[in-house]
């Protein structure tokens, strides 16, 4: 099953060198939460990074759907 | 006294008087400075029903304790008066390099009142001031106005100026400082204008001793270790600027596009800091004393759009960019040079062109009145919009007037996306609620700087609220709001201060911030005494919006927010429910169903 990571702000640092813009797709099993995929990224974990999927915050133990975008930036103040 | 001065520049621009006064210690302690200390002045001297560009008007420039001591971020300066945009109080927020110089004068706060007959400006160098012609001045943008006045007075004076909008009264004018930082919002460079103060020059060796040096200098060496330790860790804000934003404001569909009818713009990414850093930007610039260094010095070479500036930051980005459907990074960032040039505040003048696109794009507003097509997404009619607003040039008269004036002009008042008729910035509220309540509630109008709630909603800072939710968000607005004024009043950044100097638990506790404040003044700041300061400048804020005849009826958003469910995007199908919020929101604030401190809490806060 494939979902879209996408890596914003100082995070692009973390995107492969195929990723089109600031998005990769990634090939996750059936059943896999977002917390699952989040640890197997290299970004900070924790409170330092905002975890959206699909522009919202996921609850806990969401289980990611075919083509959900999971986006992550640091947590920091801006605007 | 410490970290003060204590004196204020009393500066009759009808007679020409200047006096010096001396300010009352437990009126210096209760609002804490420049912004505080400014809504007292004003509040005490100022008819809230008087025309705001009427010589009964007075503007007010303030410093705050923290200004020009070692507080990192200690350069900001506050402009107070009644705003000619909104009818309400401008309090408008600027950095750079000529606040901490105002503060080295040896005076706290300007107050310009009356109205000069010709053209002048004001020279202040340690201690001494004095009026000077500046009919030669008149006309002159904001950077040939910045290199006159230092040539003419001392090549390092910093100088806060009117360009030709704020001659022209536009109520979207700015006063820039240091050529291209801007007290920005609410037309206070109208004000300026209409008092024909052309200028403020200052120079200054003198600052105020410190109550507790040696702590005070512990303490903000350990704050700007921590923030230079998380700097070269990478900070989002050093290496693209507050551009790093359009993409995730789109992530979470409050991008404003189109004047505000989507959330999502199909160019984010073509407008975020990353391109700007790739192709646009010389080097971060910092204000004085800060370590984040957010600034932009940026140069585009993309012929028609070359040049060399400041910016631009997320705001503008937004304004002048998606809210105008408008992609092209190197257009936005000219419009913004030209803002700064003309002296134009970048979020009202991007807004304003968006209604009038609307208005043109449903028919309302007719390619005659305009002299040609106004279209979302033409770079080039947008940044010819700036430029006649800024010089009050055929339509651009009406541009000049804001959103509101505009669109009511062709009887569409709704079309303008505006909170007491200014113009929201960068977040539409119907995807972070805290921000609709906030727009709707501030005592300035639509604002970021008023209480931005949004560091939770979106950034995530201290912890992530829901923005969707209008849960807890009364509480949080009234919260942001209060610490927001204590920063303001203190002259710090928001940046830094609510990261670094507020505690990152639940809550954003003012517990360095504190600490500075006692170091600083030695006049028995603790967390409560401040947070209760910040809350006493508040409430007297809206004092005086309630002596100007302001109520609930006025704390409200465009029909848009309330009743048009957001089309796409993370948002979604939702609006503001705005009044199940604002009855709790004005309880927790101790105020009466119609939006009045009652008595019982303006005696709690000492401001019977």
């Amino acid at each position: 099953m494939r979902v879209h990571v996408k890596l914003l702000a100082t995070y692009h640092k973390y995107l492969p060198p195929d990723a089109e813009g600031s998005t990769y797709p990634v090939e996750v099993e059936p059943g896999t939460t977002v917390e699952e995929l989040v640890a197997s990224l290299p970004v900070p974990g924790g409170d330092a990074s905002v975890i959206l999927v699909n522009g919202r915050g996921p609850q806990p133990g969401q289980i990611l759907q075919e083509d959900d975008v999971v986006c992550l930036f640091p947590a920091i103040a801006g605007g | 006294m410490y970290g003060w001065n204590g004196k204020v520049l009393r500066v009759n621009l009808t007679s020409g008087e200047i006096a010096i006064e001396e300010v009352n210690p437990q009126m210096a302690r209760d609002f804490i400075g420049g912004r505080g200390w400014a809504i007292r002045y004003l509040y005490d001297e100022v008819d809230p029903k008087i025309g705001p560009l009427s010589p009964e008007n007075k503007l007010i420039f303030g410093t705050g304790p923290l200004t020009a001591t070692p507080a990192p971020t200690g350069n900001r300066y506050m402009v107070v008066t009644k705003s000619p945009l909104t009818d309400a109080l401008s309090c408008s927020n600027s950095g750079g390099f000529f606040p901490t110089e105002m503060k080295r004068t040896g005076f706290d706060l300007f107050i310009f009142e009356g109205k000069a007959e010709r053209p002048v400006y004001l020279w202040v160098h340690d201690g001494e001031a004095e009026l000077r012609p500046a009919d030669h001045l008149w006309g002159k943008d904001v950077f040939e106005t910045d290199d006159i006045v230092r040539a003419e007075t001392d090549t390092r004076a910093r100088v806060a100026c009117i360009g030709p909008a704020g001659e022209r009264l536009a109520r979207i004018a700015a006063i820039m400082n240091d050529k291209h930082r801007a007290a920005a919002r609410s037309g206070v460079g109208a004000v300026m204008g209409s008092k024909n103060l052309k200028a403020v020059a200052v120079r200054g060796t003198q600052t105020p001793a410190l109550a507790h040096p040696e702590q005070m200098k512990a303490l903000c060496r350990e704050v700007t270790e921590e923030v230079k330790k998380a700097v070269e860790a990478g900070s989002a804000l050093r290496i693209y600027g507050t551009a790093y934003v359009p993409p995730v404001t789109n992530e979470v569909g409050i991008l404003p596009t189109r004047n505000f009818q989507t959330g999502v713009f199909a160019h984010a990414e073509d407008i975020s800091g990353r391109v700007l850093r790739e192709k646009y930007l010389i080097r971060p610039k910092a204000c004085y004393g800060c370590p984040i260094a957010c600034g932009r010095l940026t140069k585009i070479d993309e012929p028609p759009y070359v040049g060399e500036g400041e910016g631009p930051e997320y705001e503008t980005i937004a304004s002048l960019g998606s809210a105008c459907g408008i992609g092209n990074l190197a257009a936005i960032t000219y419009a913004n040079y030209l803002c700064n040039q003309l002296g134009l505040d970048t979020i009202s003048t991007g807004v304003t062109i968006a209604c009038a696109m609307e208005l043109f794009e449903r028919g309302i507003l007719p390619e005659s009145d305009v002299g040609m097509p106004l279209r979302f997404g033409d770079a080039d009619a947008m940044i010819e919009m700036v430029r006649r607003a800024g010089l009050r040039d055929g339509f651009g008269d009406l541009i000049a007037e804001g959103s509101y004036r505009l669109a009511s002009h062709y009887g569409h008042p709704e079309y303008a996306i505006v909170a007491k008729k200014q113009e929201f910035p960068g977040y539409d509220p119907r995807g972070a609620k805290g921000m609709g309540l906030l727009y709707a509630t501030s005592n300035i109008g639509a604002s970021h700087m008023a209480g931005d709630t949004a560091y939770m909603e979106v950034f995530g800072v201290p912890k992530r609220l829901d923005p969707l939710s209008i849960d807890d968000k009364p509480a949080y607005v009234k919260y942001f709001e209060d610490i927001f004024a204590i920063v303001d009043a203190a002259g710090l950044c928001v940046f830094l201060s609510i990261r670094h100097l507020f505690e990152s638990t639940y809550k954003l506790e003012p517990v360095r911030i504190s600490r500075m404040m006692e170091y600083a003044t030695g006049a028995g700041y603790d967390e409560e005494t401040l947070l209760k300061a910040g809350e006493r400048i508040y409430n007297l804020e809206r004092m005086f919006l309630v002596r100007a005849g302001f109520s609930r009826a006025d704390d409200t958003l465009p029909p848009r927010m309330l009743q048009e469910p957001m089309p796409e995007g993370a948002a979604e199908g939702h609006v503001v429910e705005l009044d199940k919020m604002l009855s709790e929101y004005y309880r927790l604030r101790g105020w009466d169903e119609n939006g009045v401190p009652t008595q019982e809490k303006l005696a709690e806060l000492g401001l019977l």
